[in-house]
């Protein structure tokens, strides 16, 4: 296990260079110059010119790459194209902590409507409920943000006056409420899926059983043994619902006006910031493998099965 | 170029990534003067902004004169022709309170309060750089010159940080005296120094200011300091704390216009010193308001600035909110206090028996014209016959009513309707679609297999164009079988492949710099001209515009750039399509003294809220 | 995107449940499994009227989608448009119909080349290479899978699509063939090249694993000891066997695909008008930044919920065919 681990931790900066890379190639593909726009409509060749040297580039495609990637080692992830002379950490930093933080509180309604749900279905499985439930679950999960967020504004917002429409002051302010659930809701789905096969595991294991046997009331045994031990497995999948969440949030956050990091990206990518781009890639890939990592030891820790293995 | 800013600025924000091409009027919350402009992806080239000055300059010349003419004229309640206005201005002396007297009302207006709007990210603060509106609208709050702009149509230009000045006899020599105890906004004295300071540093390559010889070139030596070839420049004497002396290359009287213009402004040689690079995070002016909090892409507050030399601004702070979200809503939950309406509320909103029909205001009329452009050089539209066809087979009026909601008036020539020389009487090409197959027909692309293929451009960032333009090609297809395709390219790559003539068909608007007809006859369709969009030449409209510069008598220029201008419309060179109309928007009811003017733009320094909003 | 594509226990417990002695007749099993469930056979239907109303559009359609009626805009619901006008007085409800050819067109593209095409190779050549093949698949595959997916996708799109343009126009030009612009093929084309990074690793780790469990196998073996050659046991023994995974990671995917597209288009890289599609006709009337998103729902429900419900069918309808495979392949979730 230790070695699998040390190995994934080598991996991890090579992959995280390659995932950096395969986004600033992107940059060298299409036409156009980042130079141009940052001139601005109408700025003469000289100026132009004068601001290509000064970003470097005129230098060869994996030079500026490397000078980047050494940059970025020392915290210094350049500078952007469309916001001269703002450094890409300084633009990013707060944003990425608004899109975290609205990501977390989603994740606990998330987690707060999945697990019990999951639970709950896998106690009645046989009866009619515990598909139905499922099913409803999917009919909610495949509804779009484009539908719920709207929704949720006119009714909340706007009818009932309970919540305000915009703006972001922390993830528990009221302002979180709407957006956590937006994304919240559709995330349930697979909490409560995985809750459920997890219950399902732990009823037919073996101490179940015997607690049974040993006369311990249906809802004691409920609680000490089957929720607890069913919720251990959904921790390995915390991180990762965390970190792919990050794309999900996109349309949420226009719609809810939340100054977190998707105005920036995609204004990057019709801008070709590439800085940016760059700088985001390298922060999602960063966390998605965090959490592959977390989750791989997680496993090892919670299944001991997997230790003996190793 | 005042203008200009404006919708240039509108199409920032629709360039501004997912704002693109067709987005509603509430994705421009900032201007409200954007909110009539349909075509929010309506690109205003900058004229100003091209680094071909002497061009520029020459073609700018004869119709600032004509700024200073009208200025004459509103004054003097008399006909002045610009050439003797230029001589006569000797001694130009404005009063200090040259500020109208506000109609008395009933209470008066109160301190204290926060505004709040949408808004969105400028792309500089740093006045010598700045050429677009969001930025323009944000410099003048926090930063300020000899000279201001006003929303006084009657007079559009008031001394601000000068007291007076005084013209030497031929027209060179600007003696400007600056008001007493000027101070910047971190409490430091303003004398004549920090002037000269300013304007050589808006000139110094380092700055990097794109329009620096456009607004101050004029100035003995500051073109020797654009070049590098010097660092100060000797047509600016210092005289005392509150004299300074400008020498110009040769009498122009627009001269002093051109001051009003964020290039000019007096910056901290402090502040710019110490802070470097990121000086702008903390920048000291002298206009109505400091910059209290900056967070990109978040938020924004002025806070107001106590030290003004004036009376200080009513409101303590105007909070932008430039993050963005679902405008109108938020304006109904008391979010922000002033919001375009978006077309698919256009309706309810409009009708009496909403609540919130009280609170839409009506936007003056802005001077512009959006026009389709027919590139003269490239098949097939070097053929007149075809051009027409186009220009015929288009239902102007119709696309206004269904599509627009009528925010827009159809047009049908460069000229817009009030504007200097504009002519009612022009023969149009107004929608006739049996005339448009008789030209098609006669047009050498008549056979649609031969055709060149034909791709209308629009700045945006891809997906899909404005409504009304698909509903132009839907015209085409219909009346024509003349299919089109439609392609978007981002703003500054849009202009440039303008400027190169690159672009076969494209979709564009102007708005004037200048109150006269030559910053549209002239300007766009003169074959020599630096901007004319669409490569437009013909030597009888050439020498009617050359005719016209010259021209001292002003009817009967206005009756030449109207020949020039029925000529253009014959040869349809553009399809004309949109001309500023009314506009509206919602403004709340506590919020009072928030006037549009035609001229563009607005100035927090007189609003005033009748109670502090709770939010 | 799909959540559960990316959720590493689900990918584990497909390889432990493709049971080998399931094999034999699995995709009778699969469907006999399938008709019992009520709601998988309800998709099914969904599915196949859907991707019926997307080939057969030009039938189905009732008016030409192009087509303007600049008397009747914003227009409710009624005979002659049964979903009602856009602001253009286009009829919604044919609109519609092309937008799911559109999505349709998007799918089976991405699905053909990228599952079917990359997944398979790459997962068989890795499970049945080992060494460095696999590593270098694998490991090429958890870099892209790495990189946020939707970034991923508008970037892509974004920079991709100018190159293929030229491309359709050198095409126009040269050959015979016209209509390249027009029939929206550019936009499927960098579309398919966008997603493309994202939808093979699903497939390929799927049928690596199958690999690596059918190569131990003693008709393997057997094989090979004959003398026959690694491109007639792949396509022999191998290829027969890991279609089950395949169909799996398919039905997942297509859900995915088709909100991709809907994200896209929505932003205005994907579909290009005129040809319609159900992201281009949600952006447009919700002003492509979502701002008017409220306004639309409140004063036209009709223009927003009329491509937004074939969206949330579909994505459904996918997800509970590949929930209900995912049952009966994995019998331990039951």
């Amino acid at each position: 296990m230790l070695i699998y681990i040390s190995r994934r931790l080598l991996w991890t900066p090579v992959l995280l260079f390659l995932a950096g890379l395969l986004i600033f190639s992107l940059g060298s593909v299409t036409p156009g110059d980042p130079a141009e726009l940052m001139a601005g409509p109408r700025a003469d060749p000289e100026s132009v010119n004068r601001i290509r040297e000064r970003l470097g580039l005129n230098d060869p495609f994996m030079v500026q790459y490397l000078r980047y990637i050494s940059n970025a080692l020392k915290g210094d992830f350049g500078e952007s194209y469309r916001y001269r002379g703002r450094a890409v950490f300084e633009l990013l930093g707060p944003k990425f902590r608004v899109s975290l933080e609205l990501n977390i509180v989603s994740s606990v309604v998330a987690l707060a409507i999945g697990l019990p749900l999951g639970f709950w279905a896998a106690m009645r499985q046989g009866t009619w409920k515990d598909p139905s439930m499922t099913n409803f679950m999917l009919f909610v999960y495949a509804m779009p943000v484009f539908f719920t967020a709207p929704l949720l504004i006119l009714v909340f917002a706007l009818w009932l006056d309970w919540i305000p429409v915009s703006g972001w002051s922390g993830m528990f302010s009221r302002q979180a409420v709407l957006p956590a659930i937006t994304i919240g809701l559709p995330g349930a789905y697979a909490f409560m899926r995985y809750m459920r096969a997890s219950t399902l595991d732990v009823l037919g294991q073996e101490y179940v059983r015997t607690a049974h046997g040993k006369g311990m009331g249906q809802l004691t045994v409920n609680t000490r043994h089957v929720a607890r031990n069913a919720m251990i497995p959904i921790v390995t999948i915390l991180g990762f619902s965390l970190a792919g969440m990050l794309g999900g949030s996109l349309i949420v956050e226009l719609i809810y006006g939340i100054p977190g990091v998707s105005r920036l990206a995609l204004e990057a990518v019709f801008q070709r910031d590439y800085p940016i781009l760059t700088a985001l890639t390298l922060l999602g890939s960063g966390m998605l493998v965090l959490a592959n990592l977390v989750a791989d030891i997680m496993y090892s820790v919670v299944d001991p099965r997997i230790r003996l293995r190793a | 170029m005042f203008r200009n800013l404006l919708i240039t600025g509108a199409s920032l924000v629709a360039l501004f990534a997912i704002a693109c091409a067709g987005a509603e009027p509430t994705a421009t919350p900032v201007p409200p003067t954007a909110t009539p402009v349909p075509p929010t992806a309506t690109p205003m080239p900058e004229p100003t902004a091209t680094p071909e000055v002497e061009r520029e300059s020459a073609s700018v010349a004869p119709t600032a004169t004509a700024i200073a003419a009208a200025t004459q004229e509103a004054k003097a309640q008399a006909t002045a022709s610009a050439e003797e206005t230029a001589t006569a201005s000797e001694q130009v002396e404005t009063v200090e309170d040259s500020e109208p007297e506000p109609a008395a009302r009933d209470f008066d207006p109160r301190a204290g309060g926060v505004f709040r709007l949408l808004g969105v990210d400028p792309t500089t603060l740093d006045p010598a750089l700045t050429t677009d509106s969001t930025s323009y609208e944000l410099v003048v709050e926090l930063f300020g010159g000899l000279m201001r702009l006003t929303d006084d149509p009657n007079q559009p230009i008031v001394l601000d940080l000068a007291e007076s000045f005084e013209v030497s006899q031929d027209g060179t020599v600007y003696r400007f005296i600056l008001r007493e105890n000027l101070v910047f906004s971190d409490g430091t004295p303003l004398t004549a120094s920090d002037v000269k300071w300013s304007w050589e540093r808006a000139a110094l390559p380092e700055t990097g200011s794109p329009i620096v010889k456009e607004f101050l070139g004029d100035i003995v030596g500051i073109n020797d300091i654009v070049d590098g070839n010097a660092s100060s420049a000797e047509g600016i004497t210092v005289v005392d704390d509150t004299t300074l002396e400008v020498r110009i290359d040769a009498p122009k009287p627009y001269f002093i216009a051109k001051l009003t213009y964020p290039v000019t402004f007096v910056v901290s040689r402090d502040n710019i010193e110490s802070g470097g690079g990121s000086w702008t995070d903390s920048p000291v002016g002298t206009g109505p308001f400091v910059l209290k909090d900056y967070e990109i892409g978040v938020s924004m507050t002025l806070a107001r600035n106590e030290r003004y030399w004036d009376r200080p601004a009513y409101l303590d702070e105007v909070q932008f909110n430039l993050v963005g979200g679902s405008a109108l809503a938020m304006y109904e939950n008391d979010e922000i206090d002033i919001s375009g309406i978006p077309t698919a509320s256009f309706e309810r909103v409009t009708d009496p028996a909403d609540p919130l029909y009280d609170e839409v205001v009506d936007v003056p009329p802005e001077f512009f014209t959006h026009y389709i452009g027919f590139n003269s050089d490239l098949p097939p539209f070097d053929d007149v016959h075809f051009r027409r066809a186009m220009n015929y087979a288009v239902d102007k009026e119709l696309i206004v009513e269904a599509v627009l909601q009528s925010r827009v008036r159809a047009a049908y020539g460069p000229l817009p309707p009030g504007f200097i020389g504009f002519n009612p009487d022009l023969e149009r090409l107004e929608f006739d679609p049996d005339k448009a197959v008789e030209e098609l027909n006669m047009s050498k692309y008549a056979d649609p297999e031969t055709r060149p293929r034909i791709v209308l451009t629009a700045s945006g960032t891809g997906g899909s164009p404005s409504a009304w333009l698909q509903a132009v090609a839907d015209m085409w297809a219909r009346t024509l079988d003349v299919q089109i395709e439609f392609q978007e390219v981002e703003w500054a790559t849009f202009l440039q492949e303008i400027d190169n003539k690159q672009l076969q068909l494209f979709s564009l608007g102007w708005s004037p710099d200048y109150p006269d007809p030559h910053t549209f006859v002239d300007v766009l369709f003169r074959s020599d001209s630096t901007i004319n969009p669409t490569g437009y030449a013909n030597a009888e409209v050439d020498a009617l515009l050359d005719e016209a510069t010259t021209e001292p008598d002003p009817a009967r220029r206005i009756q030449l750039y109207q020949q020039a201008e029925q000529i253009i419309v014959n040869e349809a060179t553009w399809l004309p399509m949109f001309w500023g109309a009314d506009g509206k928007v919602l403004v709340k009811p506590h919020v009072n003294d928030f006037r549009f003017s035609p001229l563009g733009g607005y100035f927090f320094k007189d609003v005033w809220l009748e109670k502090d909003v709770d939010f | 995107m799909n959540r559960s594509e990316k959720s590493p226990a689900s990918e584990i417990d497909y390889v432990d449940a493709l049971d080998l002695e399931a094999r034999d007749g699995f995709i009778r099993h699969a469907w006999n499994e399938i008709r019992k469930r009520k709601l998988a056979m309800f998709s099914v239907c969904v599915l196949v009227i859907l991707y019926s109303i997307g080939i057969l559009a030009p039938i189905v359609a009732t008016h030409d989608y192009t087509e303007t009626n600049l008397a009747k805009p914003q227009a409710g619901p009624d005979l002659e448009n049964w979903l009602g006008t856009d602001r253009l007085g286009r009829d919604i409800f044919s609109r519609v119909v092309w937008g799911i050819q559109s999505t349709v067109i998007i799918t089976v593209i991405t699905v053909l080349t990228s599952s079917a095409l990359l997944g398979l190779a790459f997962g068989m050549a890795a499970g049945f290479l080992r060494g460095t093949v696999d590593i270098v698949i694998s490991r090429a595959g958890e870099v892209v899978a790495a990189v946020p997916d939707i970034l991923l996708v508008l970037i892509i799109a974004a920079t991709v699509r100018p190159r293929i343009k030229e491309f359709g126009y050198w095409i126009e030009d040269n050959t015979f063939i016209s209509g390249v612009i027009s029939s929206g093929a550019i936009d499927f084309i960098v579309l398919g090249i966008a997603f493309l990074p994202l939808s093979w690793f699903g497939a390929m780790r799927l049928i690596r694993g199958q690999t690596l469990v059918i190569r131990q196998m003693p008709y393997v073996d057997a094989a090979r000891s004959m003398g026959i050659g690694t491109p007639t046991i792949l396509l022999r023994h191998v290829l027969p066997n890991v279609i089950t995974p395949l169909i799996v990671s398919v039905s997942f995917g297509m859900g995915a695909i088709a909100l991709g597209e809907v994200v896209a288009s929505f932003f205005g890289i994907g579909v290009q008008p005129p040809r319609p599609s159900l992201g281009v006709m949600i952006g447009d009337v919700t002003a492509r930044t979502g701002s008017a998103a409220v306004e639309t729902l409140r004063n036209h429900p009709e223009q927003l919920l009329s491509p937004i419900v074939i969206v949330w069918m579909m994505i459904f309808c996918w997800n509970a065919i590949g929930d209900a495979l995912n049952d009966i392949l994995n019998p331990r979730a039951r």
